[in-house]
């Protein structure tokens, strides 16, 4: 009972890398191929959009914010710099740093609203959405961007034999982990997410932490949408809608709290590759192209629903430690009455 | 005896209305002063001045016998002045280390130094006889070590005066001991400290000074030795108290209300047997986590348990339901009034009218006959002398902790339970509102409810009880149905494994 | 106005002598209605056609479905939850409803739906021809949303699972079953009786010729409608559930502070589970009228940005996304603004491209007003 107990909570404990092999195990004895290196690679290649533009998302969940203008950031950021490329011969490098400068400029745009004028974000984030798409399909008139073809010899670039994308992924999330995890920002990132007005006693910077955040979460997008185009060189009108969802949804399958101040760089990772993983899984066995995403749905379910399995007996178990485990010691000779509130110690 | 700081004749208003008036204070260097007052008798006004919360409208202060005027926290810091709040300003999801520099990291080669950080917290934390890795996240801590850590925080800038407000309010008896400890042995290497609290025996038994507030003003002040008790409850409250607690007037009947019987839960509580009659106040003594709050969540259908039989008046009660419990004749008031008490932000009227919305509940879709629940929610109001304006439009947390608390009350009585569990329900109130809380049971008891009554202040318990059950570690380790009780008996059976050991 | 809601208590605590007409504009119920009116009228000399019964009747047919939806959408808000799955609802019902009532279908079409042979036939739907068939469909399409909303009531209250996280993989897969359903084809052909609730008129207003022998058909406009008494039943009906019942009371009780909630008996599982079912009926409700208008069941019917409609709307009206605060008169008037503004926009011939930018803007120029007078009215009392 009890080593049954112990094994359900280390299972519980580890849910997301117990799914991840699972999920592994079981489109590889369906399909050996699915294992071997090269089809690895792909899965990270093809997660990278998506993990690229969740690293910045996973900054603004854990300060407890939203922004849903990733995908139309996806759209106009490349947009901007493709035109510079057409219409000025601007090199591939520098329409990079374009991108994300135009990234930048819509992450101020955002956090202008939430932190100067205090609009919560998730109404900002869903003007801006509307706002970004229009702006783009204004400048294209709706018509489909080709890039000049250098931007492909980028896009599908390999340095050491890796592809470009892993090689850009990677340096963002190192990136991202000893920014959040080495630097007074990160670190105040999370006391944000954690409390806020608890961090402005503190003295922290909040407006200006916040603000930061949406300026990441913005270059990301930038970035991830302008790799993606790089490895297709045209840019469709529809590109990036909707994809605001998924990015939210491998950061917080990854294990960042959509109420802040939970989470890590390796969430974007985790969950983004899960995330690939089903999907290159799927298309690996025949499963029919429309019944794909209701597994990919059921897959998603699960992992929250392991998460909240967790957070559940994690909270059990602490609530627990009353009896056995040995609490007050002292000497009995005090005259004076223990007069301090008690309750749980446990409960939070 | 040198004067570390004074304050001459400070004055504070908001928008015209005092909070301070004319307050001359001398604080001497390498003493504990005690700083006594109730609610809102500007004791945070003063320091939050001290601190450069926010500037004084009128009035000076020095420093050293040199002008101090601090324009923020932060300036208060540069003079060596250290604030530590009541709640305090840590994040659960950083390390201990990191609470501790959060505002001020060490830095090497653009990153933070962390191994001077936890060199530098080790030090801190020895200091305190704290055993912690600085690595620790600070939800992994107790209460007690967490208000440790905020001292910590406090003695990284060096301070040379230090404010406690209300440090205790969250400490079981061995963590406000060794913060006793902590805050004479600063005492003893020539630190200041300003000890603010309404736990009048932890002032006398801290405090070289005492300084009392009230209305804004400075009521008196002096050494410890020249104060006695009942002298600052005079002070405190402007008249003389003639008592503490009320006179009880209920006498316990034969019938009981409330019967547990052998109630077990693996690593909480065991084979708890619990009797409470009409009319009669059972009082639940123990130290913090000894299960008394487990107990009354798990009698509440909140909490599950293994074994064990709840009866109300002879029913015997099944399933794990709160909703259940209402309906025979419960009745909880937790001890966290913000997170399980009140609707904070919902309306006096809405908070009062919530249990017992069912029994004005019309036809089948259950519409809600509101203004006669006004009418009756008004009328509980005022029963219970709830300072309010407009019970209907004014939120439950503008008012003061003791009239939120008549809140909690009035919400259960509506529905005239026949038991009252009540847990801790003085805490964070002051002392004319305790008087009213004990009153308000004493009436509950008399008008034929039985009351359980839990709390960690041996005195009201003493006071206002027929019985008392003493917890240690989820057993009961004593009944004392004799009044008047006897403290150390009391004590004895709260710390009878101890004695054992 | 009622006293009882939590969200009403600012308007009351004000003292009237200061009030001035600004000042009792600003801190009104009706602030977005006097938003949206004040928005018509300045646009009004610059688009003459915006007041033309025409369009008039055009703005009000597109509000009702969304008003159905968002009605559900401020329960579930109210509670601190989201409904993101609303979408896939609206689509999944509108093909199980079309597959069970269609009169006919083609195979050059429908061949590769699974639901082809077992539901659906050249010869129509299972209850095509039976003189139940629409009543007994729309019971089906409601079971089938009901069901939907009791998953997502059940993963949030029992499981504890993250609303936002429980409804967007809702959006996904059971918006992604829909189109699998039918292997992504529309299903047409649908009885004349169901038609009707999309379409159907009860008052229509000619302004022609009165002597012209027979009334061109598009010169009838429609102002009352099926759709209209739907939706304003269906608002009305939430309206009095949220505001004067124990039920509404539960809710927002639920939405401010859960655990207190509990304590005090109410059943939160049960009530947070009954919303979620609710706002899935109501989006179920929604595609109806989607899918009677379209005379068609299309799987992606709620798809794209339909869903921040919804969503953008009732969070305009004064709903709050984190619980205990929100009306259904708010999300009335939040809905007419979102119809208004779209209307304006197309009416301002502009191309489709710039719909998007200005949409975004207004949305923002709303938050904006919305923000402005938070603080005056925090101002006002401090």
């Amino acid at each position: 009972m009890n080593r049954l107990d112990q094994l359900r909570s280390q299972l519980l404990r580890n849910s997301t890398l117990v799914m991840f092999v699972l999920i592994f195990l079981f489109f590889g004895l369906q399909e050996p191929r699915f294992l071997q290196p090269e089809s690895l690679g792909n899965i990270i290649k093809q997660s990278s959009f998506i993990g690229i533009a969740a690293v910045g998302m996973t900054f603004v969940l854990l300060t407890a914010g939203i922004d849903l203008s990733v995908g139309s950031v996806m759209y106009l950021a490349p947009l901007i710099a493709g035109f510079a490329m057409r219409n000025y011969g601007l090199d591939v490098e520098f329409a990079l740093v374009l991108a994300i400068f135009a990234g930048l400029v819509m992450g101020a745009i955002n956090a202008f609203f939430i932190v100067v004028l205090r609009i919560i974000p998730f109404i900002v984030t869903l003007s801006t959405l509307f706002f970004f798409r229009g702006a783009g399909t204004f400048l294209t008139q709706s018509r489909q961007l080709d890039f000049p073809r250098e931007v492909l010899d980028f896009g599908l670039a390999r340095v050491l034999g890796i592809p470009l994308p892993i090689i850009i992924f990677a340096l963002v999330v190192a990136a991202a982990f000893v920014t959040l995890t080495r630097t007074p920002f990160g670190r105040h990132v999370y006391a944000v997410g954690n409390d806020i007005n608890a961090a402005r006693k503190a003295g922290i910077n909040v407006d200006w932490i916040v603000f930061r955040v949406y300026l990441i979460s913005s270059a990301c997008a930038a970035l991830a949408g302008f790799i993606v185009i790089a490895q297709i060189g045209r840019l469709d009108q529809s590109f990036g809608e909707g994809r605001e969802f998924d990015v939210i949804a491998a950061a917080v399958l990854g294990g960042a709290s959509l109420f802040g101040g939970v989470g890590s760089a390796l969430s974007p990772l985790i969950g983004a590759t899960m995330i690939q993983t089903v999907k290159a899984g799927l298309i690996f066995n025949g499963t029919n192209l429309y019944a794909q995403p209701i597994m990919l749905g059921a897959v998603i379910f699960a992992a929250v629903l392991f998460d909240s399995l967790r957070q559940m007996n994690l909270q059990k178990s602490r609530r627990r430690f009353i009896r056995p485990i040995q609490t007050e010691t002292e000497p009995a000779e005090r005259n004076k009455g223990p007069r301090h509130p008690a309750g749980a110690a446990a409960r939070t | 005896m040198s004067i570390l700081l004074e304050t001459r004749g400070l004055t504070k208003s908001f928008f015209g209305v005092p909070a301070l008036r004319d307050v001359s204070l001398t604080i001497h260097e390498g003493r504990i002063l005690g700083l006594i007052g109730e609610n809102g008798a500007g004791k945070s006004t003063l320091m939050n001045v001290v601190d450069g919360v926010f500037p004084a409208t009128d009035g000076s202060m020095f420093l050293r016998g040199l002008p101090y005027q601090p324009r923020s926290p932060a300036d208060a810091t540069g003079h060596g002045i250290a604030f530590i709040h009541q709640e305090l300003n840590l994040f659960s999801n950083l390390t201990v280390a990191e609470n501790i520099f959060v505002d001020a990291f060490p830095m090497r080669a653009g990153f933070i130094d962390r191994r001077s950080m936890r060199r530098e917290t080790e030090r801190l934390l020895a200091s305190l006889d704290l055993e912690i890795a600085p690595d620790t996240l600070l939800d992994r801590l107790a209460p007690g070590e967490r208000q440790l850590v905020e001292i910590a925080k406090a003695l990284r800038s060096n301070p040379q005066l230090i404010i406690f407000d209300e440090p205790t309010s969250s400490l079981t008896a061995r963590e406000t001991e060794r913060l006793f400890e902590v805050i004479r042995r600063l005492r003893d290497e020539g630190k200041t400290l300003i000890y603010i609290s309404h736990m009048l025996s932890d002032v006398r038994a801290l405090s070289d000074d005492i300084a009392v507030l009230r209305d804004g003003e400075l009521v008196g002040s002096g050494p410890a030795e020249e104060l006695d008790t009942s002298r600052m409850i005079e002070l405190m409250i402007g008249r003389e108290l003639a008592q503490l607690y009320p006179p009880k007037t209920a006498a316990p009947g034969r019938d009981p209300v409330l019967r547990v019987a052998a109630m077990t839960q693996p690593g909480v509580v065991q084979d708890v047997d619990l009797e409470v009659r009409a009319g009669e106040i059972v009082g639940l003594f123990g130290l913090m986590g000894a299960g008394r709050t487990e107990l009354a969540r798990m009698v509440f259908g909140l909490d599950e348990f293994a074994h064990g039989e709840i009866r109300i008046g002879g029913t015997l009660l099944r399933g794990q339901s709160p909703t259940d419990r209402i309906e025979h004749g419960m009745a909880f008031v937790t001890e966290n009034r913000r997170e399980e008490g009140l609707l904070m932000e919902s309306t006096i009227a809405d908070n009062i009218a919530l249990v017992s919305l069912a029994s004005y509940a019309r036809t089948i879709l259950r519409f809600v006959d509101a203004p006669k629940l006004s009418a009756v929610a008004q009328q509980m109001a005022d029963d219970l002398q709830i300072k309010a304006h407009d019970i209907g439009g004014q939120p439950a947390k503008s008012l003061s902790g003791g009239n939120q608390q008549k809140v909690v009350i009035g919400k259960w009585l509506m529905r005239q339970p026949k038991l009252f569990v009540l847990d801790e329900p003085t805490r964070g109130v002051d002392v004319g509102a305790k008087y009213e809380i004990y009153s308000l049971m004493d009436r509950l008891a008399r008008e034929g409810s039985g009351v359980l009554f839990i709390s960690s202040e041996v005195e009201e318990l003493m006071a206002m009880c027929d019985r008392i059950l003493v917890m240690n570690r989820g057993e009961v380790s004593g009944e004392f149905g004799e009044r008047p009780f006897k403290q150390d008996q009391l004590l004895r059976a709260a710390f009878r494994e101890d004695l054992a050991a | 106005m009622s006293t009882i809601e939590s969200g009403s208590a600012p308007a009351q605590v004000g003292s009237k002598g200061w009030a001035s007409p600004v000042r009792r504009v600003l801190l009104s119920e009706y602030f977005v209605l006097y938003l949206t009116i004040v928005y018509f009228l300045i646009l009004l000399p610059f688009l003459p056609t915006l007041s033309n019964p025409q369009n008039l009747s055009n703005v009000l047919s597109n509000m009702w479905p969304l008003l159905a939806v968002a009605v559900g959408q401020t329960l579930v808000l109210t509670i601190a939850g989201i409904d993101l799955s609303q979408g896939s609802v609206i689509g999944l019902t509108s093909v199980v409803g079309a597959a069970l009532i269609a009169t006919a279908a083609s195979s050059d079409v429908l061949s590769n739906s699974v639901l082809w042979g077992l539901v659906i036939t050249e010869q129509g739907g299972l209850f095509a021809g039976k003189s139940w068939a629409v009543p007994a469909g729309i019971v089906a399409m409601l079971l089938v949303g009901a069901l939907i909303g009791l998953i997502n009531g059940i993963a949030v209250a029992l499981l504890r699972m993250p609303p936002f996280m429980v409804t967007l993989v809702g959006l996904i897969a059971f918006g992604a079953f829909a189109i699998f359903l039918t292997q992504s084809e529309n299903i047409r052909n649908l009885p004349d009786a169901y038609i009707a609730l999309g379409k159907g008129d009860i008052v229509s207003v000619y302004l022609g010729e009165q002597s012209t022998p027979q009334i061109p058909r598009r010169q009838i406009y429609s102002f009352i409608t099926y759709p209209m008494i739907i939706s304003i039943t269906l608002a009305v009906f939430a309206h009095f559930l949220l505001s004067r019942t124990m039920f509404g009371r539960h809710v927002y009780a639920v939405g401010a502070n859960r655990r207190a909630a509990e304590i005090s008996g109410v059943p939160a599982k049960r009530i947070i589970i009954q919303v979620f079912v609710f706002s899935a009926v109501c989006a179920t409700i929604g595609g109806i009228l989607f899918s009677a208008r379209l005379e068609a069941g299309r799987p992606t019917l709620g798809e794209g940005t339909f869903l921040l409609d919804v969503i953008g709307a009732t969070v305009i009206g004064g709903t709050s996304l984190f619980g205990g605060k929100g009306k259904i008169v708010w999300t009335f008037f939040g809905v007419l603004f979102f119809v208004l503004l779209s209307n304006t926009l197309n009416l301002m011939n502009l191309s489709s491209f710039h719909i998007d930018m200005v949409k975004g803007s207004v949305i923002l120029a709303a938050a904006l007003l919305d923000v402005t007078r938070r603080r005056l009215l925090a101002g006002g009392l401090a």
